[in-house]
């Protein structure tokens, strides 16, 4: 082993110098070719496909009406389509800081070299991230139903009324996220661990001999060194909530009232009322929306001396 | 952390104690709620009576829902999508980490790209594809779309560069060809990065569902996602006048032994879980 870590020193420069004789030209083509014949066959040919298509109308069957623009016109006049918009933006809100925000707190109890059970506590909160969601949304129509859900009858047992999880426009919201916060917050918990571990321990002692109050370490030391963790997570995590279908699909069927009909699941609609060009016009829509949230929330994290 | 952090209280031990109940506990209630009669899983949600632990709720719900072939299905896409992950992915990632050649940038810049494309955006026309070639219930729709995909390519980049040139070189030497530099020198080194890729991409082509859902419609060909989708519809069809308790019995053995497998798998081998986990956040 140790020999091994002496030659990695040398390795850079060895990369440089000529190699043998032998045709060394086709086998990284051959090593990378089926990747590519993969991806043209089902990546680029259906991107192509669904871009032609975003510019139709076509039912699945029979030929294709071009209609220029107008299912974008179409979706970025249906209210329908901001709703889904609008419903993916509140559990958005619903979601993405409350995670961040805990589970900065979880990392911060977690990376405390001092603490006993650690790998307890990191089992019991990945083990959510480790479930079916399938499995675990069908749990969750149990858990909170109305008459005979066992959050509500908890909720009795503390002299509380029912509380309609699922059935009211107020409650499905919060009810889908909570499944989705249960199911990935270990993940950002583990991702914030990492980052939170990779801040070298001189930079706390400094703090410390300073005397800056463990509060303010926090917040001026902490959180600008984890910042490339925030910035994935917030990538990654908007990409999710953005995408999200299987919760209200499998739970509320994006109901009541079509107060959990995310952007995902919208799309999804479009598929089984075989309106296929509009669907792929909202993809791309969608896409472009998704694409705009992340970089704004890599531009909103970056260090402050990077920008610009 | 450091040297100056305090040992922890018992505040920070109640904290992290509750999260761990909170995360635990619809787990722990599912199992044992579908090892209950099914009806005192409404009467009683909160008891668990060991003395009354039956596999009622499993008899039924193995009579009632396919899910052996969900199993089986499932597990027929994760051996042959998982082998083509496996093979292809390091492989692809050894060309890109340790060969020079034209256009090698460019190809890459194209798997970095595909790293950001939301799977939403393919749906449908892969759908409108897969009805073309007459593949919508079939198990190569299920099986090559994103069985050779860009994260795993770009990840096994990252641990094969990181392996010396005089190690492979000195292979060359040997008299083993390019694959077999690949297959003796690279694979035995990047081994614990492969135990990990194995662990995630199970997780992912097992709890797969968006594709899969929307890929097949026919029972023959459900996986064990699917399976599960339409299980409370599958109970009520199959017992007309089911009362909720019978179909929630059900409903939760199904979820419990789904959940199995990669919860055990998880607990087994949770370092390789957790440093696939991380390799994602490399890229960020």
């Amino acid at each position: 082993m140790s020999s091994l870590t002496t030659m990695t020193r040398t390795g850079r420069a060895a990369r440089d110098l000529p190699r043998g004789r032998r045709a060394r030209w086709l086998p990284p083509y051959l090593f990378i070719a089926p990747f590519f014949v993969v991806f043209a066959a089902f990546g680029v040919y259906p991107l192509v496909f669904a871009l032609q298509l975003s510019f139709t109308r076509w039912h699945g069957a029979g030929a294709a009406t071009w209609v220029g623009v107008g299912n974008y016109a179409y979706l970025l006049t249906s209210p329908d389509f901001w709703a889904s918009l609008a419903n993916s933006a509140v559990m958005w809100l619903l979601i993405v800081p409350l995670q961040i925000i805990a589970g900065l707190g979880a990392a911060v109890l977690l990376a405390n070299a001092k603490l006993r059970l650690r790998g307890f506590f990191r089992v019991a909160f990945i083990a959510p991230f480790v479930t079916p969601l399938v499995a675990m949304a069908q749990v969750w129509i149990v858990v909170f139903d109305q008459d005979y859900g066992l959050a509500n009858h908890l909720l009795n047992l503390v002299g509380l009324p029912d509380v309609g999880w699922l059935t009211s426009t107020v409650w499905s919201k919060p009810t889908l996220a909570l499944l989705f916060l249960w199911k990935t917050t270990g993940f950002a918990i583990i991702i914030l661990l990492a980052g939170l571990q990779a801040v070298p321990d001189s930079v706390y002692e400094a703090a410390g001999l300073d005397g800056a109050s463990r509060w303010r370490q926090f917040w001026s030391l902490t959180v600008p060194l984890v910042r490339r963790s925030i910035a994935f997570l917030m990538v990654v995590q908007t990409l999710a909530v953005f995408q999200m279908f299987a919760e209200p699909f499998v739970v509320t069927k994006g109901g009541p009232y079509g107060s959990t009909t995310t952007a995902g699941l919208y799309l999804y609609d479009h598929i089984t009322a075989s309106d296929l060009g509009t669907g792929a016009a909202n993809s791309f829509l969608l896409v472009l929306l998704v694409f705009g949230l992340s970089l704004g929330a890599v531009r909103l994290l970056r260090p402050r001396d990077e920008v610009r | 952390m450091n040297a100056t952090t305090a040992r922890p209280g018992p505040v920070q031990y109640a904290v992290l104690a509750v999260l761990a109940i909170a995360f635990l506990y619809p787990i722990w209630w599912a199992f044992s709620s579908s090892l209950k009669p099914a009806a005192e899983i409404i009467s009683d949600p909160l008891a668990f009576d060991v003395a009354h632990a039956n596999l009622g709720n499993y008899r039924a719900m193995f009579a009632d829902v396919p899910i052996g072939t969900g199993f089986a299905n499932t597990a027929l896409v994760l051996v042959v999508k998982g082998a083509m992950t496996m093979f292809f992915c390091p492989l692809a990632g050894y060309a890109f980490a340790k060969y020079t050649f034209p256009g090698k940038d460019l190809l890459f810049g194209v798997v970095l790209l595909t790293l950001m494309l939301p799977t939403l955006v393919l749906i449908i026309p892969l759908l409108l594809e897969m009805s073309t070639l007459g593949w919508v219930n079939s198990y190569q729709a299920l099986i090559l779309p994103g069985s050779i995909d860009a994260f795993s390519i770009f990840w096994m980049r990252q641990s094969i560069a990181a392996i010396p040139n005089e190690l492979l070189d000195a292979g060359r030497v040997d008299g083993a060809s390019e694959f077999g530099v690949f297959a003796r020198v690279v694979v035995p080194v990047i081994r614990p990065g492969l135990a990990a890729l194995a662990v995630l991409t199970t997780m992912n082509v097992y709890n797969d569902f968006v594709w899969p859902v929307i890929a097949v419609n026919d029972t023959s060909h459900q996986t064990l996602q699917v399976v599960l989708s339409t299980l409370a519809q599958n109970v009520t069809g199959n017992r007309v006048g089911a009362d909720f308790a019978t179909v929630w019995g059900e409903v939760l053995a199904a979820g419990s032994i789904a959940m199995l497998p990669l919860l055990v798998i998880f607990v087994l081998l949770q370092r390789h879980f957790i440093s696939g986990i991380l390799a994602g956040s490399v890229k960020g």
